[in-house]
């Protein structure tokens, strides 16, 4: 029996013997740009069988993505694949099979997932496989976050099988919605599996100010101007979770990328930051927190959303009325109805998140539809997930008709990062993703504080802007227009929208990247075509219509673009010397590691010992019980408009009266205190209004100021809040004048502002001494 | 039958046949090479697999089925973690944990309607 010698050999970390794995590497290459990514991916292939193989590796698309094509190498040859519709694509696999050639195929199935099969690696053969993939990216007004997944998480489905042996999990999938998908194994422990490792390079526009990844160790090359390589830094890693890259701009301002693509035209990505469109009007807001509290978002996921949307309900102002909602596979409600945001209904959400333990299934789709109901038409929809969830083409189907505007928080380490975009994107929303490693409440309050108010409205672009511009611009994230121009008569497109325009210069730009954006553009139109798939085979004639439509419409794009999707796939078939026609290959399917942070159980079952993992009770008792006895404990029994502080938060106290930084978590401490009215708590209005101020510099010297930072929500409100003040003097109105100057400017003076927020006797007096 | 045969009169990919016989699920063709033939009864096999599919069995459970019973059932894997409702103060019902969605969701419909039965029984009691 032989065992694997190629240099890149894992090596089993209890044993210290070589592994034999039918797939040993993957390693991603490429550039990633501002709009998105031109990646190539290399999976090593190596049968140390004595058998030829079939290997099936099995990943998830990142958003908004499509497979461009591959080459395949080995001993003495390489081949290219082609785009073939996706029967003809099986066919020519399959006669490859029999013959006993080595051959490739990449099948795309729904919720973006494909196989990836190489089949008839013989004995002691090593095949590589260099697959393209164009990828989106997230965008944010200063930056953008690169998501690709090295994983796949398991995911909840209604009709999904699961079991589990030797710690491994196991999944399979209705085959009357997604055919002959098959789904690798969930290894428990990573670190027995193939080898990870990326090499990127960033081109980039604007100037770095940092890039940074909170999934892995990372190695930066930078220089002024080149593109910046960006590496794993130790020599490999284990394939458990995505990678994540961040880049931030020191500035943030238009990008436009361009370049011909053919044809007398001008290929160009511009993404245009929300501040670009002015500023939010103030009109009260209607919210509802739908947070996902399915068995996958035990542990840190569903404490960080807790803390998420806690947060978040500090940033609402007694106009604004929210709602509050949790599901599984049923879903509960803090209220029937949407409540306003007061003191006692943020109380009422802080204990029913207490008791929303994590359990059950995602049906995501059913909360959204109750969300929705409660709305009643109006309003938005904040989801905080790890969209872990398959299916989701009949999800978006359900989402798009509500009519609702979506907004989603994503947690996970290796998730549905692909489906949460189109989910917020299909709806008008704006979405986020992180990992619960990262500061998830900070992100939540960011991603809050973009929700409910446009920026801009009625968008229409010129220059054959496809997709259509979104319908609304919200703060914080940028407009990402794909378009074209004739080479020789236009350098320039219009940008309007309700109450302003703008003119966007196309540069010449080069071949490389003009082709570069043309295949982006191409994977978006695909993306979200795919997403437009009926989830199941159509049966009522409607249906099939639909199905046909959508279908030829990537039959089109898929030609259009050189880009495989659901309706074409990517084949090679390499003849070599001495194939065996008629041989049956050994199949393997590619395990893959958990995804970090996603507990096993959830879907593969428990422990050896008998537990209790349920009681059960109708939810409202339980829930009204709770809120019953939290406020009888209460001392006092609060009147509805005393001023005691909402939550018996402590801020540390820094080391030196003088000391004037605040962490994020002492921030996000400050942020919770904040009354419904957007000032500070405090025994008489002289206190309020001195803490008010102190809280508001913290901020500022923070970096937030009202249109930019997580937290110019909160900051809006503190501003409103001493606006509202009828100052007794000219000398405090002043002082509030410049106060209000500083949120805007984001020039602070130095001062223990932190020490002055958080103390509760607090004076007006004492904030202008500081300041002298 | 030929693979490709046999694919065609049971609806499966060619791929999913050859990834059943690498599991045990179904026996390999009965010559090698080009003459590989499949007969009647894998046709049969496959049709059963797919009938336990269709209620719910995954593929590890449908290998334990089609081998008929085991001697060694300590090699099953043993259904070890309960849900247990507490239905009213007097009344507490286990579930069995492990079930697909749709099973655990038929269940948890019956226990919240017992649920509300035995309720409704205790407070016309109390009237």
């Amino acid at each position: 029996m032989s065992v694997t010698e190629s240099s890149f050999a894992p090596i089993a970390a209890s044993t210290g013997n070589p592994l034999r794995l039918a797939m040993q590497r993957l390693w991603l290459t490429g550039q990633v740009l501002p709009a998105g990514g031109r990646l190539v991916v290399q999976h090593v292939f190596r049968s140390d069988e004595d058998r030829p193989l079939e290997v099936i590796y099995c990943f998830p698309l990142p958003r908004d993505a499509a497979l461009r094509g591959f080459r395949i190498t080995g001993a003495g040859f390489t081949a290219h694949s082609e785009l073939k519709q996706r029967e003809d694509a099986v066919r020519a696999y399959e006669q490859g099979m029999a013959d006993g050639s080595l051959a490739a195929l990449a099948l795309q199935y729904g919720d973006g997932l494909v196989n990836l099969t190489v089949g008839n690696v013989r004995p002691a053969e090593t095949v590589t496989v260099f697959l393209e993939i164009l990828a989106g990216v997230e965008l944010r007004d200063d930056g953008f976050r690169f998501r690709f997944p090295f994983a796949l998480a398991p995911a909840y489905h209604s009709k999904m099988r699961a079991s589990a042996a030797d710690a491994e999990g196991e999944m399979e999938l209705p085959a009357g919605e997604f055919g002959d998908l098959i789904l690798p194994r969930f290894r428990l422990d990573a670190s027995s599996l193939h080898e990870i490792g990326f090499d990127l390079s960033l081109l980039h526009q604007l100037p770095i100010d940092v890039i940074g990844s909170p999934s892995h160790a990372i190695k930066v090359k930078q220089d002024t101007t080149g593109p910046a390589r960006v590496a794993l830094a130790p020599a490999k890693d284990v394939p458990n979770r995505d990678l994540i890259l961040d880049v931030r701009f020191k500035e943030s301002k238009l990008q436009v990328l361009a370049g011909p693509s053919g044809d007398g035209k001008r290929s160009f990505a511009a993404v245009v930051p929300s501040t670009l469109f002015g500023q939010t009007a103030g009109s009260p807001r209607r919210i509802v927190m739908l947070l996902d509290r399915s068995g996958s978002m035990e542990g840190e996921p569903i404490a960080q959303a807790r803390k998420a949307i806690e947060a978040c309900l500090a940033g609402l102002s007694e106009d604004d009325s929210f709602g509050l909602m949790a599901f599984d596979d049923r879903v509960e409600a803090m209220h029937p109805a949407l409540v306003a945001a007061t003191r006692e209904q943020r109380e009422c959400a802080r204990i029913f998140l207490k008791n929303a333990d994590a359990r059950g299934g995602t049906e995501l789709a059913l909360g959204v539809r109750q969300a929705a109901q409660m709305l009643g038409g109006e309003g938005d929809i904040l989801i905080i997930t790890d969209g872990q969830v398959l299916g989701t083409e009949k999800i978006l189907a359900d989402a798009r008709a509500t009519g609702i505007r979506l907004s989603c928080l994503g947690i996970g380490s290796a998730s549905q990062d692909r489906f949460l975009g189109l989910l917020a994107r299909e709806t008008g929303g704006v979405s986020r993703f992180v990992t619960a490693r990262e500061r998830v409440d900070l992100s939540a309050v960011d991603l809050f504080a973009s929700m409910g108010r446009p920026v801009a409205a009625g968008l229409k672009a010129g220059g054959n802007v496809q997709p259509e511009p979104p319908g609304r611009v919200f703060a914080g994230t940028p407009v990402l227009l794909y378009g074209e121009v004739d080479t020789h008569s236009d350098d320039r497109v219009e940008l309007t929208w309700d109450g302003g325009s703008m003119s966007i210069d196309v540069p010449s730009g080069d071949r490389e990247t003009g082709e570069a954006v043309r295949l982006l553009r191409g994977s978006r139109l695909i993306t979200d075509w795919e997403s437009r798939y009926p989830s199941e085979k159509a049966v009522a004639p409607l249906e099939k219509r639909e199905q046909s439509r959508v279908a030829a419409q990537l039959f089109e794009l898929s030609k259009m673009y050189g880009l495989a999707s659901r309706e074409m796939s990517l084949v090679a078939v390499v003849k070599r010397e001495g194939d065996r026609p008629g041989e049956l290959p050994d199949t393997r399917v590619v395990p893959v590691g958990m995804a970090q942070d996603t507990a096993f159980r959830a879907y593969f079952g428990g422990g050896a010992k008998q537990i209790v993992m349920d009681s059960y009770r109708p939810p409202s008792d339980r829930f009204f019980n709770a809120v019953e006895a939290a406020v009888k404990a209460r001392p006092g029994a609060t009147p509805l408009f005393s001023r005691a502080p909402l939550f018996s938060r402590s801020l540390r106290q820094t080391s030196s009266a003088r000391d004037v930084s605040a962490s994020n978590s002492d921030l996000m401490d400050l942020a919770a205190m904040l009354e419904p009215d957007g000032g500070m708590p405090g025994d008489s209005l002289g206190v309020r209004a001195g803490r008010t101020i102190a809280a508001l510099f913290t901020f500022v010297a923070a970096g937030h100021t009202l249109t930019t930072g997580a937290f110019r929500l909160h900051l809006t409100r503190l501003a409103t809040f001493l606006k509202s003040l009828s100052a007794p003097s000219d000398r405090e109105a002043r002082l509030i004048e410049t106060v209000i100057n500083a949120a805007s400017t984001g020039k602070v003076p130095t001062g223990p502002w932190l020490i002055l927020a958080s103390e509760p006797g607090t004076q007006w007096q004492q904030i202008e001494e500081a300041l002298q | 039958m030929t693979l490709a045969e046999i694919a065609e009169a049971s609806g499966l990919a060619a791929r999913t046949i050859r990834f059943y016989i690498a599991r045990g699920l179904l026996n390999g063709p009965v010559k090698g090479g080009r003459s590989a033939a499949y007969t009647p009864e894998h046709l049969a096999r496959l049709e059963r697999i797919k009938r336990l599919q269709s209620t719910g069995h995954a593929l590890s459970d449908i290998a334990r089925i089609l081998s008929g019973p085991s001697e060694d059932d300590s090699e099953m894997v043993p259904a070890t973690a309960w849900w247990q409702h507490a239905v009213a103060d007097d009344v507490v019902v286990w579930v069995r944990a492990g079930a697909s969605p749709w099973r655990a969701k038929q269940v948890r419909a019956a226990v919240d309607e017992f649920a509300r039965r035995i309720g409704q029984a205790k407070n016309s009691e109390k009237e």
